[in-house]
Parts: structure tokens; sequence; C-alpha cells
């Protein structure tokens, strides 16, 4: 049995070091059809900005006004790719169904370590690739230069990051499941309706209900897109990014737990 | 003469042989769906959760703003629950159509070519899905919606068949657009990009009256890529009285004259596949 041990991790940086650049070099392959679907994106960004355009024309857009969510939609529409758009349950669906996963689990390193430095490749190639190009692309539209001229993005980014790991675990969580569901993509795209409606994509948190900001702040969405995009703006305090490492401390734990109890529940079958 | 008739009478017969096929497909896909009880009941409740997450959306929106661009929350509570209702009748006969680049991917296609039924009835009954949850929420809104406007008095009891016929030209209309993009994937194998922008965000954008946006965008929504004809359109004349009746012919005749074109497109596009796998 493979039991979680520090040295476990840390004896095969190396290896996820590879992992993390396969992963990159395998997408790169198709960054031609990428950067074609990063247009896609920006006509979504595109269209909700125009949304905002269209409200802000009758209305007035609180403490953000019209350019401040022009701007949020921006960030928020490129952040997509890093914090919202991982792999459905980082592949472990897959591997349940074709019984790959008991093959993974044999592997000298950690189940969460392998698939986490996995993501992390296909991460660090979706912000290159796709969240940049969405933002300039959006900034270009909508004829913005970067908010605060961009001195708030050094810190956006750190929350981003942070924000990565916490989409990352959520979804090998959610593949986990897959173990007791034989299927976790209805959670997959709960988890996409969360982001849409907790993590303030669209309306900013503080303009929801008072009940659902509760429960927004109870999850870890908001620390996955409303946190870095407050930062973005100059409206939010360094102090956010207290709570990103305190989610990032607790989801990993859970997946830990979670891999134990995965090794319970696999049974092989066949021969 | 004789030959016309004959060919006419069998043409009927492949057609009657052909619903009874796909009835008997569609049986066996629910009943295939139905192995999994767990599966669907979660997923069931996972969409309507879904759902009503983006018509949270719009809500927070409208009671924000109370109104936009002079439509009340139940007009655009109406406008989300038709494009529901037509999305959910659509992906319910047409789901496989919506995922046919797995097939173009992975090689499947080939293996429906060799069956001796037209491809779209082959491919389409494969995932019969049903819809509990969108039904379940795109009910809630619409009774909602239109029970405020009826103890208002702002429409009549004839809006409910004017809208029965608008989700129904509405489901042709989106299941038209699928198609269409779908097809697109005899080329290209990839169709993810272009359904995100065919069918995602023009979906998106009908959530909310037309007049938000700017005039070019506003005439792809009811052209180019025709949503808009799903609800805006026919909301127009059933809840605000604009327009006339000839809304109803102009619907019906435009989702035939769209599912036409999107028909002759993939009988085309067919027959320029060229196969990836080796």
């Amino acid at each position: 049995m493979i039991s979680f041990r520090a040295s476990s991790f840390t004896g095969n940086i190396r290896l996820y070091r590879v992992l993390a650049a396969k992963a990159y070099a395998r997408n790169i392959q198709y960054r031609g059809s990428h950067l074609l679907h990063n247009f896609a994106s920006a006509i979504f960004g595109y269209l909700y900005a125009c949304i905002w355009i269209g409200l802000g024309r009758d209305h007035s857009l609180g403490e953000y006004g019209m350019l401040g969510m022009m701007h949020y939609i921006t960030f928020t529409q490129a952040s997509l790719w890093v914090s919202s758009f991982t792999t459905n349950g980082l592949g472990i669906p897959q591997s349940v169904r074709t019984g790959q996963i008991a093959l993974d689990l044999m592997r000298p390193v950690h189940l969460f370590a392998h698939l986490a430095a996995k993501e992390a490749g296909q991460v660090a190639y979706q912000f290159l690739y796709k969240s940049i190009p969405v933002y300039l692309i959006m900034l270009l539209a909508l004829g913005l230069t970067p908010a605060e001229n961009g001195r708030t993005l050094p810190i956006a980014l750190l929350a981003l990051a942070g924000a990565a790991y916490v989409s990352l675990c959520l979804n090998y969580l959610i593949g986990i499941s897959s173990l007791w569901t034989t299927e976790s993509s209805w959670l997959y795209w709960g988890n996409q309706a969360m982001m849409n409606l907790l993590a303030g994509f669209f309306i900013p948190l503080q303009w929801l209900p008072l009940w659902l900001q509760h429960i927004a702040w109870a999850s870890p969405y908001p620390f996955m897109l409303y946190a870095p995009t407050q930062l973005y703006l100059g409206k939010g305090e360094a102090v956010l990014l207290l709570g990103t490492l305190a989610w990032c401390a607790v989801l990993t734990l859970l997946c830990l737990l979670a891999t134990r109890l995965l090794r319970h529940k696999v049974e092989v079958q066949g021969g | 003469m004789t030959e016309i008739a004959n060919n006419r009478t069998s043409r009927l017969r492949a057609v009657r042989s052909y619903i009874k096929l796909y009835r008997l497909l569609i049986r066996t896909s629910i009943r295939s769906r139905m192995q999994y009880r767990f599966n669907f009941a979660l997923g069931s409740i996972l969409a309507a959760l879904i759902q009503l997450s983006e018509f949270l959306m719009v809500a927070i929106v409208l009671a924000k703003f109370g109104s936009v661009q002079g439509w009340s929350v139940h007009e655009v509570g109406y406008l989300f629950a038709v494009m529901t209702f037509s999305k959910t009748i659509y992906r319910t006969f047409g789901d496989e159509v919506h995922h046919l680049e797995r097939y173009l991917v992975e090689g499947e296609l080939d293996q429906l070519l060799t069956k001796p039924l037209p491809v779209l009835l082959t491919l389409m009954p494969r995932s019969f899905r049903v819809m509990f949850g969108e039904v379940i929420q795109g009910g809630a809104i619409m009774i909602w919606a239109l029970g405020a406007m009826l103890g208002s008095g702002q429409v009549t009891w004839w809006a409910i068949p004017q809208t029965v016929f608008a989700v129904l030209t509405g489901a042709v209309v989106l299941f038209a657009i699928g198609l269409a993009t779908a097809t697109c994937g005899f080329w290209t194998t990839r169709i993810s990009m272009l359904q995100n922008m065919t069918e995602d965000a023009a979906q998106t954008a009908a959530r909310y009256p037309l007049t938000l946006y700017p005039n070019w965008m506003g005439v792809l929504l009811l052209t180019a890529i025709p949503v808009g004809l799903v609800n805006y359109l026919p909301a127009l004349y059933i809840l605000r009285g604009e327009l006339g009746i000839w809304v109803f012919p102009l619907l019906a005749a435009a989702a035939c004259l769209v599912l036409l074109f999107a028909l002759r497109f993939w009988a085309f596009g067919i027959s320029r596949y060229q196969s990836t796998g080796s």
C-alpha cells in the first residue's frame, strides 16, 4: 500500500516537473486551434460586457461604474482559463471507466501529486495561450488599458495562482467522486455553475442578496475569481490572499483524505 | 404515373419504418440510462440546480436594477423560460448532434456510416436525454412569469398556446443551428469553439432583450444565428403586443427554412467527410 508521506512528494520533484512539462508540451501542439478558441472566449466576454454597458445606459453601476464593470468582466473572463476551466475531474472519471485508476494507484507517486503536476502544466499553458490573449483581445475590443495602469497585476496574478490550485483540488475531489457515482460530469458542471454564481464571475459578490453572499463566503468560490479581480481593480486588500491560502490548505487535506478513501474503494474486476 | 405513386408509397413506408425504429432506439437509450438510477437522479437534481443558478444570475441583475431596457422581471423570466424549454427539447432529441466532435475525433462516425440508415437517424437516438431538471426549472419560471402577467392582465390565456408554439419552433431553430454548427466539423473536426459562439454565447445573449446589445449584434442574433427567433421575437407579440399575429407564420416559415438549410448543409458536409481514423 502506498501511503502519503512528505518524502514521496519531495523525492519526486523532478518527476512532477517532467509531468507538468509534458502536459504543457502536449497542449502546445494545438496552440493554433486554441488561439482560435480564444476568439470564442473573448466573444463571450464581450457579450457580458455588452450586457453591463446596456444596463449602464439606464442605471448607475454603483462603485464600479461602466468602466469598472468592463475591467471587471475583462479580468474574470481571462481568469476563467486558469481558475475554472480545469480538466474535468483531473481525468479521474475516465481512468475509473477504463480501469486505468488501478494502475495509477500502483505508481510509486502519490495520485494527487501526480495528477496535480500534470494539471499544473495544463494550467500554465492555458494561462500563456488562453488567458493572456483573451485579456489582450478584450482590452482592445473594449478600448481599455490595464486597470490601475497594471500596478495591481502582480498581486492579482498571485491570487490567481492560488485560485488555480483551489480549482485543481476541487476537480480532484469531483474526479474521486466518480468512484461512487460512476460518472461525475454533473458535479463538474455543478461546480462550473457555482463558479458563475458564487465566484462573482458576472455579478460582483456585493450585489448578491445577503443570504447568497453568506453562502458564497462560506465556500472557496469567492477566492477563485472575485478576490483576484478585486485585487486587480485595486479594490481589495492583500489580506484576501490569506483566505486563498487557507482554502488551499483545507482542500489539500481533503484531497489527501479522499485519496485514502479511494484506495479502499478501488476494486479490480476481470483478468 | 404509377411509378411516381409507387415511389411515393415506398418513401412513405421508409419514413414510417424510420419513425418506428427511432422510437425503438429511444426506448433502448432510456432503458440503458435507467440502469444507473442513482446517476440519473443525481444528474436531474444537479441539472435543476445549474439551471437555477443560471436564472439567479439574471434574476439578481433584475433585482438590482429593476428592469432591463423597459423589460420587467417577469418578461425577462419569460425569455429565459422559453429559451430553456426550446433548448431542452433540442438537447433531448439532438444531444448527440451537439457532441458530434467526439465521433469525429475518435473515428466513431465511420461505424455509423456503415449502418443501413441515414447517419442522423442513427446518431440522434444514441443518447436520448430525459432532462427532468431543466423541465422542472423552466416550468417553474414559466408558471411564475406567465402567472404574474396573467394576474396583472398584461396577457390573456391565449399566451399559453402561443408560447407552446414559440417553444416548438424555437426548438427547431436551435436544432438547426446546432446541426449546421456540427456539420462544420466535417471540415474542421473540432467544433467546440464554434459551438461556444453559435450555441452557448448566442443562447446566453438571448436571455436578455436584444435591445440591450449594439445594433449589429441584435441583427446578427435575428439573422445569421437566429436565436432571437426562439424567444425575443415571439415575446414582442405575446407579452408586449408589438408586431402582429403574422409573427407566428413567420416563425413557422423561418424554422422550416433554417431546418431545411441545416439538413442540406449536413448532407453536403457528410458527402465531403474524410475519416480521421487510420
